[in-house]
């Protein structure tokens, strides 16, 4: 039992860091529409940001705050070099691009950090473990960091519902062109849009980097999964992306638990069921 | 515009790398033939992931997982210690990969577009995943083939996996055989549907494809090729791993298609060359230098980069012609008057209570109508009055919620829109809808194909043509016409696909007064072997082309009768035609 309660938190901890980066990737498909291949690698940058600027900053909160803006930057350089040649393209000429970038990626990670997978310190006034029952006890960081997952999702949930950039970025998955008809830049949006997307999947790694450590193929890893949530949860949808990453992160922590050898396949067999019922998502429009 | 044979020049082209790439084991060493095989048997697999996306538009991937599902065949049928027969393997490899692709095909089918990318993406990750966390195979480890497959036939071996030139020949051979094989195919009947629902898969629909079986079948054909790819690789090493299924290798596969260009098959066999050719070359230092060799997939994915944004078309596409623009002509040919043919019973169209939702909203109302058999029904009614949602319920495209659809006595509610334009409902969209990158001929090719043997679909063809006064243009390209006479090819094609009742959403929407008059006229000629229900918003056309006139409002029946006696309605003018006049 306390087993499956450990889970329960586990599977909530990481469906709340896959939201971060899903919705990022369900934002820049809904309103860009591009299929970014390489949003997994801005994951792993961040995975390997939180590991060289910890160390000079002190622990992984100043990191987190240092590496959100400098992502942002990143995502208006990619925009820049990259992404904006494709919002007038097909699909398969997205794919390929991005598929290009993770190979890019892949090699400046490679040069910088090499192929070991590297541990970054959990901050030294974090370490404890919190007692939950008689036997059973949470460690401290794990509850911090879905605090600030919870803090992240909540203000981003703000943003969108009350401010008006929020308010273009919603008019703009709805109908893209009838927000370009009534003169609002979109360039500038997209840009933006894109950026935002980066600086969150970049802050989702920064701050597992304690729990889940910097390696090779962990952008990869997040990136099939944020693809799954955002098909489950409907493209373009923040809600969706939502109540998806909990699902998958509540079905991946269960068959942990439950089904050990099949637990990989947890995650696409709800994703089946999801589409045979629904062949657009959850929240997505048919 | 519909596949064509490869051009002169590519033919003698592709004859030139064949006999170049045959030539490999006379010239190079055993790394080169082996390198050479791998890449040719890679061609195999990429070409037949060219038959999804660029001929029939799905957007796999997961085709890598096909691939794998063929490789492991092999290591399934091999006994530990002696060969396996090699005609079995590779028809294992074919089996298992078809099977594989109908199980995971039966689910992907219902997805389109980004789903349907997703879907076969998460498909191949399952496969990967069975492959590498449960023992059927050694998991993670990979698998050896210990002694390779080979054919004995009587004592005397005809084919050895393990010659390696023996084994190069026979991969390139079945490369030409897949590329023969693949171009037949295409241009079958088979491919042309194939090409229709990529351009337009609602259109097939309508015109009475079931899509869903189409596209199954195309995907079950693609990954046993796949497999029998799967199944040469398992060949050259003899060492196999649950990666050949990971989603890199996927969009490897893709990444080759695009790179060579879709949609014309040999694009694919040079993509993937190329890919691999630049692989080999930027990791080898002793021709690209250490700097450039440590760090080759920095310069590998700048190369593609570099190669998707200066080549849209995929490097085929900088060696195809560019379509000659034919000239776009004016003039409008009258209608064939003269046309002699036989009146015809048509069919007639009822509904009973006829209801549909949206939420809250009662798009249709309990509509009952009966509409008469060799007629012309116009449906008026002011905008979101369902009159669109009422067409919708009669061909299939929406579910009603409660009531009946009609044909002649047969009971069509809740049929699927292919099975009831099946049973002789041909319907045109509110927005022209047809294949643009298609001749006329070709559009109805594909109406009339949906239902009738090729040659008799040619006479039907030239029939319909003639009919909507369109003969003059078979061979012009559909997009080049005008918007009005786009209404009258669509009109042709459902004349071509052998409906007998045609339902037409705005047939007149932005025509000038001399198409209208002309497509009056061809609605009422038609009438003599068709029932028409059309909505229209042009009264003097509904007046002049019209038996009876059909008033929504609401989603209910505010009128119903011919359309003198509608006109007199009080109701109805109030409702609509004051409306209407004001405007």
């Amino acid at each position: 039992m306390d087993l499956v309660l450990i889970q329960i938190l586990n599977g909530l901890q990481y469906g709340l860091l896959i939201f971060l980066a899903a919705s990022g990737l369900t934002l820049v498909f809904g309103i860009l529409g591009i299929i970014n291949l390489s949003h997994g690698s801005f994951y792993m940058l961040g995975a390997y940001a939180a590991l060289t600027l910890t160390e000079p900053l002190g622990d992984v909160f100043r990191a987190l705050a240092v590496g959100i803006p400098l992502a942002f930057l990143f995502g208006l350089a990619i925009e820049w070099l990259f992404i904006r040649h494709l919002y007038k393209r097909d699909h398969l000429q997205q794919v390929l691009l991005t598929f290009a970038m993770i190979l890019i990626f892949n090699e400046v990670q490679q040069t910088i950090w090499g192929s070991h997978p590297h541990s970054i310190p959990t901050p030294p006034y974090l370490t404890a473990s919190i007692r939950l029952t008689e036997t059973l006890s949470y460690p401290v960081y794990r509850l911090v960091l879905t605090a600030i997952c919870v803090a992240l999702a909540l203000a981003m949930v703000i943003v969108v519902q009350y401010t008006r950039v929020g308010r273009l970025i919603r008019a703009a998955e709805s109908n893209r062109e009838m927000v370009e008809t009534l003169g609002f830049d979109s360039e500038l949006l997209f840009r933006f849009v894109f950026a935002t997307g980066v600086a969150l999947a970049a802050a989702a790694g920064i701050i597992a980097a304690p729990v889940e450590s910097a390696y090779p193929g962990i952008g990869d890893k997040v990136l099939i999964i944020s693809f799954v949530v955002v098909v489950i949860g409907g493209i373009g949808s923040i809600r969706g992306a939502f109540v998806g990453a909990l699902l998958i992160g509540l079905a991946d922590a269960m068959g942990k638990v439950f089904l050990p050898s099949l637990a990989s396949v947890m995650i696409y067999a709800v994703m089946a069921l999801v589409l045979v019922l629904r062949p657009a998502g959850l929240f997505g429009r048919a | 515009m519909m596949f064509r044979w490869p051009s002169l020049p590519v033919a003698i082209a592709l004859s030139v790398v064949f006999v170049a790439l045959a030539c490999v084991p006379f010239v190079l060493g055993p790394y080169a033939v082996k390198f050479t095989t791998r890449v040719v048997v890679l061609a195999i697999m990429v070409t037949s992931l060219d038959l999804l996306i660029g001929i029939t538009g799905l957007v796999s991937f997961g085709h890598a997982a096909f691939f794998a599902l063929g490789a492991y065949a092999v290591y399934f049928v091999s006994p530990e210690s002696l060969s396996a027969n090699a005609l079995v393997a590779l028809a294992a490899g074919a089996a298992l990969a078809a099977l594989g692709a109908l199980v995971i095909g039966v689910f992907a089918m219902l997805t389109r577009g980004f789903y349907f990318i997703m879907v076969t993406l998460a498909a191949g990750q399952m496969v990967f995943s069975m492959f590498y966390d449960t023992n059927i195979a050694k998991g993670s480890d990979g698998a050896y083939v210990n002694v390779k497959p080979d054919l004995i036939v009587g004592g005397l071996t005809v084919l050895d996996f393990d010659n390696r030139t023996q084994f190069f020949y026979l991969c390139l051979i079945l490369l030409a055989t897949t590329y023969a094989f693949l171009l037949w195919l295409v241009r079958s009947r088979f491919g042309r549907s194939l090409q229709g629902i990529r351009i337009n898969e609602q259109r097939m629909r309508a015109l009475g494809y079931d899509t869903y079986t189409y596209r199954l079948a195309v995907f079950v054909i693609a990954g046993a090729i796949a497999g029998i790819a799967g199944a040469l690789f398992a060949s050259i090493d003899g060492y196999i791993t649950p990666e050949l299924a990971s989603w890199r290798e996927s969009g490897l596969a893709i990444m080759m298609v695009v790179l060579g260009g879709t949609g014309t098959l040999y694009g694919a066999v040079i993509g993937a060359f190329a890919y691999s050719v630049l692989e080999e070359i930027l990791k080898s230092a002793s021709t690209v230098g250490p700097f450039i060799s440590e760090h080759w997939r920095l310069w590998m994915g700048l190369a593609l980069a570099v190669a998707v944004l200066g080549a849209p078309r995929g490097l085929a596409g900088l060696f195809a012609r560019k379509p000659t623009a034919e000239k776009a002509s004016a003039s409008i040919d009258v209608l064939h008057r003269d046309f002699a043919r036989p009146a015809r019973r048509a069919q007639a169209l009822s509904t009973r209570d006829l209801t549909r939702y949206f939420g809250g909203l009662r798009a249709v109302d309990g509509v009952s109508l009966d509409l008469k058999g060799n007629l012309v029904h116009a449906i008026i009614g002011p905008n979101g009055a369902g009159k669109t949602t009422f067409i919708n319920l009669l061909s299939g495209e929406l579910k009603p919620n409660g009531g009946r659809v009609l044909i002649d006595d047969i009971d069509i509610t809740g049929w699927p829109p292919h099975r009831v334009a099946r049973s002789g409902i041909g319907r045109s969209f509110q927005r022209t809808n047809i294949f643009p990158d298609f001749s006329l001929r070709e559009n109805c090719g594909l109406a009339a194909e949906a239902r009738l043997p090729t040659g008799a679909a040619a006479e039907r063809i030239s029939h319909a043509l003639a009919v909507a006064g369109l003969r003059d243009r078979a061979d012009t390209t559909a997009g080049q016409l005008s918007s009005g006479e786009q209404r009258q090819l669509e009109i042709a094609m459902l004349i071509a696909s052998g409906a007998d009742l045609l339902l037409l959403d705005e047939p007149l929407a932005g025509m000038g007064p001399e198409e209208t008059q002309r497509v009056v006229a061809l609605l009422r000629d038609l009438a003599r072997d068709h029932t028409i229900v059309l909505i229209e918003h042009d009264m003097d056309a509904v007046f002049a082309a019209a038996d009876t006139l059909t008033v929504l409002v609401q989603g209910r029946v505010l009128a119903h009768g011919a359309p003198a006696d509608v006109r007199g309605n009080d109701a109805v003018r109030e409702a609509y035609l004051g409306e209407a006049d004001a405007a």
